[in-house]
């Protein structure tokens, strides 16, 4: 077609565009929603909202997963089957097999091609204070948290919109206050279990160290997490200050392990290392090191600290205590002279 | 004490010099970076409280909020430090007595809160009469004398941590941790109560004591607060100690002469 004018041009594109730009519309739809990498459409079955049962022990079972939430995580160009490796019928009998997060993966590591798997992760967590014990009682070996715990399983990230829209069914039973406090419950479940900066991170490992039953419990401290609030990276963090040490940054979050061990992270061998980790302190020596403790100083634990603490409290209170007399005597005496001694000013 | 300036002729009424032009600049330079330094520092000693996060906001952000708290920092460092020179230059140049030392505490300050408390509590009538300054402003003087040393070595210590560590123990960094929080909070507390009382809000001076810019006191003023000064200036004015200088603008350093900052 000869193109004649510039108007001409634009109206044969536009009678040529058209109809194509139509026939693209439904893989423009399809892009706007992208579909989980779930060829073997299990999401037939477990799309649908609130699937779920009581299991043998009585408890609440969901097996819903929804596409929205999986293709929230960091999961979501992998099959399902990837991880649930022992389904293989459908429809599928009572699933037995736990998910190992060490498997290998049928995914390549980007740029190095050899096959992806969080074997390492897996193996550094069981050898860590985190990792299933023998020599532990059982109480304390089921409070350690494993993979999912932290990660969770399927909602690596719960939009609150998310949780917002499935609050709707709750809503045919329960309604205004009791309603609010549903859904606070459902994203307590659901969104802090996937730490996605610092502050998640933090509160994360508090879900559990800062429960001062829970800790007492299994023998573990529980002083630390008010510790380290009360330290300058705790303080500095909740200010939003970037790049201030959590806790993963230091005590790591797979290889966790006691101060006292040669390997652990903040061993007198290591910790200098770790400080200086990332450029956040330049050549730290291991008296500086030694001062990031965050536990809460005792007359035990660190006598100097904690007698400073309280000389400083006993100082503060008394001062002031001293300077406050002083000044409503003094005002007190003013009101007096003012009001009851009959003149503008006070006899001197 | 030596011979200075010390009355000015304004107006056909005396005024009685008290600060100097510099003095005045020192106190200017202390206060500001005091505020500036609160406000910049507070947020962190209270991380989780509303009204502190406006200060972050102000500024921008936690960076900017700790590069400005440690400007105004290097600011107040300095103006003590061009105090403390000031003191014993003054002191060396005018061979100051003991005696001319008015902020050094003695025994007529105990007398003088002996007789205040007995005045407070309607035991006597009799107000106590004080010289160049009063117990008072003493405690003013010395607190923030004291206040200076733990909250600039401390914040020193906390500003470069990784080499503290190089010198001192680490008890050292957790002591300064807790000690420029804590003496922080006290000299907050001390200005805010305290001096603002002595200065603005004790009704006998409300709204404020101006002599922080103007430099000088009224006879009444000194008849009413320094009355035991005035009467040793008047005594010495009688035996022509005092040089009088009518409408000099040369007040400056004047009372800074005698070394009594």
């Amino acid at each position: 077609m000869p193109v004649t004018t510039c108007r001409g041009a634009l109206a044969s594109l536009a009678r040529g565009l058209l109809p194509a730009l139509l026939a693209l519309l439904p893989l423009a739809s399809s892009l706007a929603n992208p579909r989980l990498a779930d060829s073997e459409n299990c999401e037939l079955c477990h799309g649908l909202p609130l699937l779920s049962r009581h299991d043998d022990k009585g408890r609440f079972r969901l097996y819903e997963v929804s596409a929205e939430t999986v293709m929230h995580s960091s999961h979501k160009g992998i099959g399902c089957r990837d991880c649930h490796a022992d389904i293989d019928a459908f429809p599928h009998p009572q699933v037995v097999q736990k998910v190992d997060c060490g498997k290998t993966c049928h995914v390549n590591r980007p740029f190095e091609l050899t096959v992806f798997s969080h074997r390492g992760e897996v193996e550094a967590h069981a050898m860590s204070v985190h990792g299933q014990n023998p020599k532990d009682d059982p109480e304390t070996n089921a409070a350690k948290p494993g993979c999912k715990y932290c990660h969770g399983s399927h909602r690596m990230a719960a939009p609150d919109q998310r949780v917002q829209e499935q609050a709707k069914h709750c809503a045919n039973c329960h309604d205004g206050k009791s309603l609010e406090g549903v859904i606070q419950h459902i994203d307590r479940h659901t969104s802090h279990r996937s730490a996605e900066n610092s502050l998640d991170i933090v509160r994360l490992c508090s879900s559990c160290h800062g429960d001062a039953t829970l800790m007492e419990s299994v023998n573990v401290s529980s002083t630390q997490v008010e510790g380290f609030q009360h330290h300058f990276h705790g303080k500095a963090m909740r200010r939003g200050l970037d790049g201030v040490a959590n806790c993963a940054d230091c005590h790591t979050s797979h290889l966790v392990l006691p101060q006292d061990d040669p390997a652990s992270t903040l061993s007198t061998a290591n910790i200098r290392q770790t400080c200086g980790t990332t450029g956040c302190h330049i050549s730290p020596s291991i008296e500086f090191a030694r001062s990031a403790i965050h536990s809460k100083p005792t007359m035990e634990s660190n006598p100097v600290v904690y007698v400073v603490t309280w000389g400083f409290i006993l100082l503060t209170a008394i001062t002031m205590a001293l300077l406050f007399s002083h000044i409503l005597l003094d005002f007190g005496r003013w009101v007096h002279g003012r009001f009851s001694g009959g003149g503008r000013h006070e006899s001197e | 004490m030596r011979v200075s300036d010390r009355i000015r002729v304004v107006g056909g009424r005396r005024e009685y010099v008290r600060f100097s032009l510099s003095q005045r600049l020192q106190h200017i330079f202390m206060f500001v970076p005091f505020i500036v330094l609160v406000v910049t520092g507070f947020p962190i000693k209270f991380p989780d409280t509303a009204f502190w996060s406006h200060s972050i906001n102000l500024f921008g952000g936690i960076d900017t909020v700790r590069t400005i708290h440690r400007v105004a920092a290097v600011v107040m460092i300095a103006d003590f430090a061009v105090h403390v020179f000031y003191v014993f230059f003054n002191i060396v140049r005018n061979r100051t007595p003991l005696s001319g030392m008015h902020l050094l505490p003695n025994l007529q300050d105990a007398r003088d809160i002996a007789t205040n408390i007995r005045y407070f509590l309607f035991l006597s009538e009799e107000r106590p009469r004080f010289h160049r300054f009063s117990y008072i402003e003493k405690f003013d003087y010395w607190a923030v004398f004291w206040g200076m040393f733990i909250m600039a070595g401390s914040g020193l210590l906390l500003w470069y941590p990784e080499a503290s560590g190089q010198w001192f123990p680490s008890e050292v960094i957790q002591i300064a941790y807790v000690a420029h929080s804590d003496e922080a909070l006290l000299a907050f507390l001390a200005i805010v109560i305290w001096h603002f009382y002595n200065v603005h809000f004790n009704p006998r001076v409300w709204p404020a004591n101006k002599v922080w810019y103007r430099g000088t006191l009224s006879e009444e003023e000194m008849m009413h607060e320094h009355p035991r000064e005035l009467e040793d200036i008047l005594e010495q004015l009688k035996r022509g100690r005092v040089r009088r200088h009518d409408d000099d603008d040369k007040q400056d350093g004047a009372a800074g002469r005698d070394g009594d900052a």
